[in-house]
């Protein structure tokens, strides 16, 4: 082969090369995504998790605010099943904006229940409840933590595959930026974490 | 404070100074030989006999100097690489870990952690309590993420509110994300190798005769490289805090969080003198603290920027120190 037909091949091989690497790079970033996804599902089943612990505790203060209680556990009940449709469709959206609506139902009725231990005092001295109030309170903060880093890793994703010269590499494999997770903090969401004692 | 910037900052910075530390140590392999070459040269002017330099006299000083430096390194930072070598360290200086299911305060401790791991991806390091600390403070160490300590103080736990002790840890964990312990480890080593090459120097010189000439040499010359190795890990050290208060910023998108602690601790430096004193730390461990010792009047060896620097850094202006809330009245615990 002549000189120049070395060269021809040497320059392919070496961007072959540089599309494997970038092919690469981009996809370990979308897994981190989705990993990222994943660990706010694990934060939401803590919460649905420690709202039965709470309410149980709440209970045996609260005789006379049954109808507060029984509001936070079929919300809850509500969200769960709302998260279990959104993981098993993931991508449907109408299924995400359903888990969003039950975890607002569910913020706001968490918060009345926390307005309500404000006016029990010994509830409030209770040590199980202060135990459970600081792991809500936690919660809520990793929730929110969680949604933080996944838009971190959407924009680390989004950088590189719309920046030159990767975005011709996310062209060619149909990768499309992904979308960062809007606020929800609605009025009534922003209650939920005050869980002040 | 635009704390994606300031990151960025830091870490050229701190590519600049390693570089430098790299060139000094170079330094001082050149000087030390050509400072012996200039002692050969003198005495060979000085006799009657032509003296021709030795053999392998170029080898042999550039491969001692080296293996003294290197040495020196190897040594320093070999024991922190051992398993379970962070927690020693913090038992060491008194630290035991934290019991989230007997104490409130510790469990809120535990909480933070794992949040902040959360914000940072990173795994979590053991949680550690140093409970005959009265001061604020804290300290993280580690050779990497997966066997690393955070330790926090007795009186940050107490004096801090839960978004500053948030913080707080979020600085620790961006030591340990950053791989600063590790880099500080190396940097020590290098220096404690420096400072055997002055020491080489010494023993050489107790010989006696030309060997004060030669020994002498070496000493100026591991002398000076050892104070240059001193202050360029000073400025990395100063150069990771500001790197790991912008990281803080970022993870807990608050200024309030970290700018309270750091406000706070103005103020107790400012009533040190009414407060009973803590145990102290040693010097090897200082450069691992969230804060250091009172700035000294040269300030080019201190492993921490001026507070008033970094609170500045984080609220884009000066603020005034914050009051430390009360203690409160001395209850009994059963431990």
């Amino acid at each position: 082969m002549s000189s120049t037909a070395w060269i021809i091949l040497a320059v392919l091989a070496c961007v072959a090369a540089w599309v494997v690497v970038t092919y690469n790079a981009l996809v370990q970033k979308r897994n981190r995504i989705a990993n990222a996804f994943g660990q706010i599902d694990v934060q939401l089943k803590r919460r649905y998790d420690l709202i039965p612990n709470l309410v149980e505790v709440a209970r045996r203060y609260l005789a006379h605010e049954a109808q507060t209680l029984q509001a936070v556990a079929s919300a809850r009940g509500a969200a769960v099943d709302a998260a279990a449709a959104a993981r098993a469709r993931p991508a449907d959206a109408a299924a995400v904006q359903g888990l969003a609506a039950a975890e607002r139902v569910l913020g706001g009725s968490m918060g009345r229940l926390m307005a309500v231990v404000e006016s029990y005092p010994e509830l409030k001295a209770d040590a199980t409840m202060q135990s459970l109030a600081e792991e809500l309170t936690s919660t809520e903060n990793r929730i929110g933590f969680a949604r933080q880093a996944y838009n971190d890793e959407v924009l680390a994703f989004n950088d590189a595959a719309t920046q030159f010269p990767g975005n011709a590499v996310a062209g060619w494999f149909g990768m499309r930026p992904a979308a960062m997770l809007e606020s929800t903090q609605g009025p009534q969401e922003r209650q939920a974490p005050r869980v002040a004692f | 404070m635009r704390f994606f910037e300031r990151q960025d900052e830091a870490r050229r910075e701190t590519l600049r100074l390693v570089l430098l530390f790299a060139a000094a140590v170079a330094a001082t392999v050149a000087g030390v030989h050509l400072a012996l070459a200039a002692c050969w040269l003198a005495l060979s002017l000085l006799s009657p006999l032509a003296l021709p330099f030795p053999r392998f006299f170029f080898t042999v000083n550039v491969g001692v100097t080296l293996l003294l430096i290197l040495g020196g390194w190897w040594l320093e930072a070999a024991s922190l690489r051992l398993p379970g070598a962070a927690q020693r360290l913090a038992r060491r200086l008194g630290a035991r870990e934290a019991r989230p299911a007997v104490s409130a305060d510790e469990q809120r401790l535990a909480n933070i952690v794992d949040e902040i791991c959360i914000a940072a991806r990173m795994p979590r390091p053991e949680v550690m309590l140093m409970p005959r600390h009265q001061a604020i403070n804290a300290f993280a160490a580690g050779w990497d993420v997966h066997d690393a300590v955070v330790a926090v103080t007795q009186g940050a736990l107490e004096q801090l509110t839960r978004e500053e002790l948030q913080g707080l840890v979020a600085h620790e964990c961006s030591h340990l994300h950053e791989g600063d312990t590790r880099l500080n480890m190396q940097l020590a080593g290098m220096v404690s190798g420096l400072e055997l090459v002055w020491d080489f120097g010494a023993t050489v010189r107790e010989r006696g005769g030309v060997a004060l000439l030669f020994g002498g040499a070496i000493m100026g010359m591991g002398a000076a490289g050892w104070y240059a190795g001193r202050l360029l890990q000073a400025a990395v050290s100063r150069q990771r805090e500001l790197l790991a208060d912008a990281r803080a910023v970022q993870w807990t998108r608050s200024r309030d969080g970290l700018g309270g602690v750091l406000r706070k601790a103005l103020t107790q430096r400012n009533e040190a003198q009414e407060r009973p004193a803590d145990p102290p730390l040693p010097g090897l461990v200082q450069h691992l603290l969230l804060l250091g010792p009172p700035a000294g009047k040269d300030g080019r060896l201190d492993a921490h920027p001026p507070l008033a620097l970094r609170i500045e850094r984080i609220y884009g202006r000066p603020m005034p120190p914050l009051p430390l809330p009360r203690p409160p009245a001395p209850v009994f615990h059963w431990a």
